[in-house]
């Protein structure tokens, strides 16, 4: 890849009012998934595992396999959209080499992973329930607060 | 200027999200017509699973603008590359292209018994698929 680089490093005031409305516009949906979630599979760890697996005593019903996997091809999309625009900000933005990379690689492995890890508990190994739960609830941390940073450079600069 | 190196990772892990998002719709596709196994899919011919318009529509709404921007974020990455040839990067997205809207509307031609078979509809699928996967290669040749 050839990337194209201009002498002019310095942002317009315009391109700066537009990073930092999609910033906010990206934190708000990341709080918003984390609530469409909880109204999906449940607030906790019962009623997740209620949702996902079923519970006899309460004659409450698994969830649809189709459901679920539906829900996982639309997350896989948002995600994509979601990481890679706050990814690709974090880079322009901050110098550090290493850390960069290191949170970069964090944010869209587990982007990925946690849908996974999702698809991989319904169908087979029901115990990776908290391993999901944690991994996504340590990605949206993850992201929320890298947007933060990058609209903390933008605002106080 | 170091940093622009950290692309790279950002489009390499674009490509395993897409292939992500293709085989849970292609899973989504097979699961709606009732395929279990290989066979099924041959039935898909002779008898593809009915569905109301209201239905296909419901479908094919976010998918035209999902799949048409998704085509065009991997693409696009294709205009700074030094080893493919910006020609064959056009036709194939512009082959790409068309088997997306072939596949996603060939359903309402079904439905409005216009064609009685789902063979169009399996070959979109599969055109959309190959060349799909081949874009991403494109891309991955070119990190």
């Amino acid at each position: 890849m050839k990337f194209l680089v201009t002498k002019d490093s310095k942002l317009s005031p315009l391109l700066r009012y537009l990073i930092i409305g999609v910033l906010f516009a990206m934190i708000l949906y990341l709080f918003l998934d984390i609530l469409l979630h909880g109204y999906l599979l449940g607030f906790d760890i019962d009623s997740i595992k209620a949702t996902l697996f079923g519970d006899e005593e309460n004659f409450i019903e698994p969830i649809l396999f189709d459901t679920l996997l539906m829900q996982i091809h639309i997350n896989l999309f948002f995600s994509l959209i979601a990481i890679m625009t706050i990814s690709s900000l974090y880079i322009r933005f901050f110098n550090s080499y290493e850390r960069t990379k290191i949170f970069v690689h964090l944010m869209l492995f587990l982007g990925f992973l946690s849908p996974l890890l999702l698809l991989i508990t319904f169908l087979y190994l029901p115990w990776l329930l908290l391993g999901f739960l944690s991994i996504f609830f340590i990605l949206h941390i993850l992201t929320i607060i890298i947007s933060i940073l990058i609209l903390k450079k933008l605002i106080f600069r | 200027m170091k940093n622009l190196k950290l692309y790279n990772i950002v489009i390499g892990y674009m490509l395993i999200y897409s292939l992500l998002i293709l085989l849970s719709g292609v899973w989504l596709f097979f699961r709606s017509q009732g395929v279990e196994a290989f066979d099924d899919i041959l039935k898909i011919i002779t008898h593809p699973a009915s569905k109301s318009l209201h239905n296909i529509i419901e479908i094919l709404t976010p998918h035209i603008f999902a799949m048409g921007l998704l085509i065009f974020i991997v693409a696009h990455f294709l205009l700074f590359s030094i080893k493919i040839k910006q020609k064959q990067t056009i036709i194939v997205t512009l082959w790409l292209l068309f088997f997306m809207l072939l596949n996603n509307s060939i359903y309402i031609f079904i439905s409005i018994e216009l064609i009685s078979s789902g063979l169009i509809k399996l070959i979109s699928l599969f055109g959309f698929v190959f060349l799909f996967i081949l874009l991403l290669v494109m891309v991955w040749v070119s990190l």
